[in-house]
């Protein structure tokens, strides 16, 4: 706050100031002397008049001199200036309306949303504005929308366009919103008023450089903040299905932007329909994490997790992929039964997949013979264990097409397997072609340990929070051989022996993954099973092939008003793409991909036209957006920008004059009601 | 102190013609012939004893020691006492000299006290001058003395003046004594004095104090314009050995009223500092100074065992002098 002087010369004036000090100094005296008997009374009264006088006195000089001062002051123009909040409606008669209509302005306050109270505030401002003014229109919300194209002076029109506002289901782009503002204002100077929230951290910060080219052009940006008081929301802002050791679990986040700790009474909601409640408490402006179980056997597809905000409805959704989970998951298909536990494979296999029979986890295993493998389901099943099958010759074209379509396949070698018979059926699959078996060490001496594993790798990513050391216990004797490989995109070595030797190596082909263990999973070639890793690393790559894809189904995830890309296997030539609703959705095909805008939040069905479903997306809300606490106002921007559009002044010679003549009049009345009696 | 030669030369001014001298050691000078006063001699005569005559009174008992028939106490002999009150038998059985004291029924010793400084001067008359008898606070004061000396004169009371300040009095001290002709002297001095000087009341009550018997009559007649502070304890010893004090308290009611049109600079023809003041602005203010000081007064004499007998100018003299000789007390009169 500063104060300045219009008329500087005329402080000159203040040595009128003396006047009333002369006046106080200088009363009149009364000349006529009186013998008077009663002195001692007289001289008590002046004593006790004096204490009163002398408080008296000095307010009338006060008076008096403040009354000369602000006279003085009057003549010199003074004018206040202070740093204001908000600037004001400067009255250019160019007007464009900036309305926010972004998710969170669907945010109920006061028994209206803030969208609503922006429409009114903006059609009041309108109605105000004299007759003659131009208006543009533009409401943004993850777009921004000139609604006018051109500045117009149709008040009705305007008006209607304001009514017809919704909220949106996005973010605000207040950056298109002052690109559309320029262009409307042509170069002209306007007013620019802006009805937002300005809630979210980062619409504000994107649109600095356009506001201030809006300045620049001389133009004034004028927020009219719309705001909940306090801001307040409760959404769920993630949710994914487990696809680690703890798999069987939708883990899904509760976001509270409001100032209080709120219980959410949650549900969440399964592909089949199966409706699991839960209540969550979320934190004052943080997040709680919540976990549920899925039951044992659930269909695959897109679920839901819901929790009721009667603010701010809109993002209460949220949308995850579940992939086919039950006891008809994993296919192990035994090659070797073997004579006692210890000699077979799928003893091992069972106990470290279902390690209390199935019944607390949602991995039971389903273990066939190699002929099995003709009921091989890619829809049902998504990983298949080949455990040293001898020949899996008559089936390699039906694990090709499974894997291939998002199956997963994990080879265990033995006694029973000849490198050719593989070679030969699963070309295309194995990461690089079986050589033979070979011997890495006697029997009788300890086997050659495993190298410590890279917990960055998906497989191993439990292990970093431990039990990573006891991987070097896990050892083998005697191993099957690759043919020379080296590590690209599609094929990785994931485990190697000590020495070099491969160990555990993965390919990616089509949408599934083949993983090769290059020793067997009883006791004959290695002693794996009986290591302490064996049952969480087998939980892991079970969870893990079987969570990422869901047979021949493609699972991808969207942002609602996003380009939403789906693969899909060659030769698909027409695709059939439903909404939330069930309404058809409008697809291209580009580059093997079906292309489309989800415009609403929920779960997206891609099939082939009068075909199989070919893939589902989930599409949620940006979690962002239900941030409505406010980081950033428009009005610090502008400040910075131009901080002289911020600064008031006011005038203060009318009021200063008003006020002296006050002080006079004051002064006057005390000096007639009390007298001057000595 | 006047002798009996001096009263029979006031006696024969009044009646019979005067000597021009008074020839006795340690008088005062010549007695001028001064018409005016003597006509006021006679005036205050005149106006004492009809006011007298308005005051129907019962008997009244004074109290002095003296030699009468009713034993009062002994008191231890001093050279220069009459060797006729020895007590012979006490001298033969004890050895010791000491003096009989009698009561008598009859006689008692008035002294009026009488403030005449400059004060007493202001009013319509102004300062200077003999002071009207009538409408003036030194002629109301003049007046009501002459009253109460021809009063209890007449009762057979030795009566006796002191004058405080007051300029032109012949004398200014008179003791107590009877006799028609000491009462001519007294009336001499009130007919002469005129107000001027200044109180000094405490000096003055304190020295009356320690001069009157225990057993008298002291009236003092002020307008008691000193801090009361200072002569309130003076007056008090007169309660504490017994004498009968009585204080008329005199005041003109227009001075206690700031009774002024406009604004004037105020003085005390006693002198100190000059006031102006706008008596129209401070009347209320003034009002609340006059109730605090009346009542300080008031409560200070009949705390000192005195009686208080408010006399504003404006008020009967008949009234004022009934309370006086009664011993009776009325409210204070506020202005």
């Amino acid at each position: 706050m500063s104060l300045s002087l219009l008329s500087p010369l005329a402080a000159a004036l203040s040595l009128l100031v003396a006047l009333p000090i002369l006046a106080h100094l200088t009363r009149q005296r009364p000349t006529e002397r009186l013998a008077y008997g009663a002195m001692l009374l007289v001289q008590r009264l002046v004593k006790r008049l004096r204490r009163r006088r002398a408080l008296k006195d000095v307010l009338l000089m006060a008076l008096r001199i403040a009354a000369v001062l602000l006279a003085v002051a009057a003549a010199a123009a003074p004018r206040l200036s202070w740093k204001g909040d908000i600037p004001t409606f400067e009255g250019s008669g160019r007007m464009v309306l900036l309305l926010d209509q972004s998710l969170s302005m669907a945010l109920v306050d006061g028994g209206s949303t803030l969208l609503e109270r922006a429409k009114a505030e903006a059609s009041a401002r309108v109605r105000s504005t004299p007759d003659g003014a131009r208006f543009g229109v533009v409401a943004f919300g993850p777009s921004s929308r000139a609604l006018t194209t051109e500045m117009t002076d149709d008040k009705n029109r305007v008006l209607a366009l304001i009514a017809d506002l919704q909220p949106t289901m996005g973010a605000g782009d207040l950056r298109g919103a002052m690109l559309d503002a320029r262009r409307l204002l042509a170069g002209e100077k306007g007013e620019v008023f802006v009805f937002s929230d300005e809630a979210g951290p980062s619409m504000i910060p994107e649109a600095e450089e356009e506001i201030g080219r809006v300045v620049a052009l001389g133009s004034a940006v004028l927020p009219v903040p719309i705001h909940a008081d306090p801001p307040r929301n409760l959404a769920v802002t993630a949710a994914h299905y487990g696809d680690g050791i703890e798999g069987g679990q939708l883990t899904f986040r509760v976001a509270n932007y409001g100032p209080t700790t709120r219980e959410a009474p949650c549900e969440v909601v399964l592909p089949d329909g199966q409706s699991i409640p839960v209540f969550v408490d979320a934190p004052a402006g943080g997040e709680a994490e919540a976990r549920v179980t899925i039951p044992r056997q659930a269909a695959s597809g897109v679920g839901r997790v819901t929790c009721d905000d009667p603010d701010l409805a809109l993002d209460d959704s949220r949308w995850f992929h579940l992939p086919q989970v039950g006891a008809s998951r994993v296919l192990i298909v035994d090659g070797d039964p073997g004579d006692t536990p210890v000699r077979s494979e799928v003893y091992f296999l069972e106990r470290a997949l279902a390690p209390w029979g199935g019944s607390s986890n949602g991995v039971v295993p389903e273990v066939v013979s190699p002929k099995g493998l003709g009921a091989l389901d890619p829809t049902t099943h998504r990983l298949v264990f080949l455990a040293n099958v001898a020949d899996p010759g008559p089936f390699g074209a039906r694990l090709r097409d499974f894997v291939r379509r998002g199956g997963s396949v994990v080879i265990s070698v033995g006694d029973n397997i000849t490198a050719d018979r593989y070679n030969a059926a699963l070309a295309g699959l194995l990461p690089s072609p079986f050589r033979g078996p070979e011997s890495l060490a006697d029997r009788a001496e300890e086997p050659v340990p495993l190298e410590l594993p890279d917990t960055s790798r998906a497989p191993f990513e439990p292990f970093a929070r431990g039990g990573r050391g006891a991987f070097t216990h896990i050892g083998a004797w005697r191993v099957m051989t690759l043919e020379p490989y080296a590590d690209s995109g599609d094929v990785r070595t994931l485990l190697r022996f000590t020495g070099g030797v491969p160990a555990l190596v993965s390919r990616d082909v089509g949408q599934g993954h083949v993983l090769v263990w290059t020793s067997s999973i009883d006791l004959g070639w290695s002693n794996l099973p009986l290591q302490a890793a064996f049952v969480p690393l087998t939980q892991r790559i079970a969870g893990w092939l079987g969570a990422e894809s869901d047979g021949a189904v493609a699972r991808v995830e969207a942002t609602i008003g996003a380009r939403v890309e789906v693969p899909l296997s060659d030769g698909i030539s027409d695709v059939d793409v439903r909404g939330p609703d069930g309404s058809a959705v409008r697809a291209t095909l580009q580059s093997g991909r079906a292309v489309f805008t989800a415009d609403k939040p929920g779960a997206y069905e891609v099939r082939v036209t009068d075909g199989p479903r070919v893939g589902w997306v989930a599409v949620n809300l940006d979690a962002e957006e239900s941030d409505v606490r406010r980081t950033k106002s428009l009005a610090s921007v502008e400040a910075a920008l131009d901080p002289e559009m911020f600064v008031r002044h006011q005038d203060l010679a009318e009021a200063a004059m008003g006020l002296s003549m006050v002080l006079l009049l004051a002064g006057a009345l005390l000096a007639a009601f009390t007298g001057a009696a000595t | 102190m006047a002798g009996p030669r001096a009263i029979d030369a006031v006696a024969g001014w009044l009646g019979r013609g005067a000597r021009e001298t008074d020839d006795r050691a340690g008088a005062p000078g010549p007695i001028p012939w001064d018409p005016i006063v003597l006509a006021r001699v006679r005036h205050l005569h005149f106006t004492a004893r009809v006011l007298a005559d308005r005051i129907v009174l019962g008997e009244h008992r004074s109290r002095r020691t003296g030699q009468a028939v009713e034993f009062a106490d002994y008191r231890e002999y001093a050279p220069g006492m009459d060797p006729r009150g020895l007590d012979w038998k006490v001298l033969a059985r004890s050895d010791r000299l000491v003096v009989r004291r009698y009561e008598t029924e009859t006689e008692l010793p008035v002294t009026v006290v009488l403030d005449l400084s400059g004060d007493l001067g202001t009013g319509e008359t102004g300062v200077g001058g003999l002071p009207e008898l009538t409408g003036t606070k030194a002629g109301y004061a003049i007046t009501l003395a002459a009253t109460m000396l021809y009063w209890f004169q007449r009762h057979g009371e030795p009566v006796g003046l002191r004058l405080i300040g007051g300029e032109g009095a012949r004398w200014s001290d008179l003791p107590p004594r009877g006799g028609r002709s000491h009462l001519q002297l007294l009336f001499l001095a009130l007919a002469s004095v005129k107000p001027g000087g200044r109180a000094e009341l405490s000096r003055t009550l304190t020295e009356v104090g320690a001069r009157v018997r225990r057993r008298s009559l002291v009236t003092v007649i002020t307008d008691g314009m000193e801090e009361p502070a200072n002569w309130l304890p003076a007056l008090r010893s007169f309660g504490r050995r017994g004498t009968d004090l009585r204080f008329v308290h005199l005041y003109d009611r227009r001075e206690l009223t700031l009774d002024l049109p406009e604004a004037r600079v105020l003085y005390s023809p006693e002198g100190g500092e000059e006031l102006p003041i706008d008596a129209p602005g401070v009347r209320k203010d003034f009002r609340a100074v006059v109730e605090h000081y009346l009542g300080e007064v008031r409560t200070g004499v009949l705390a000192g065992g005195g009686q208080y007998i408010a006399a504003p100018t404006d008020a009967p003299m008949e009234r004022v002098i009934r309370n006086l000789v009664q011993g009776g007390t009325r409210p204070v009169e506020m202005p």
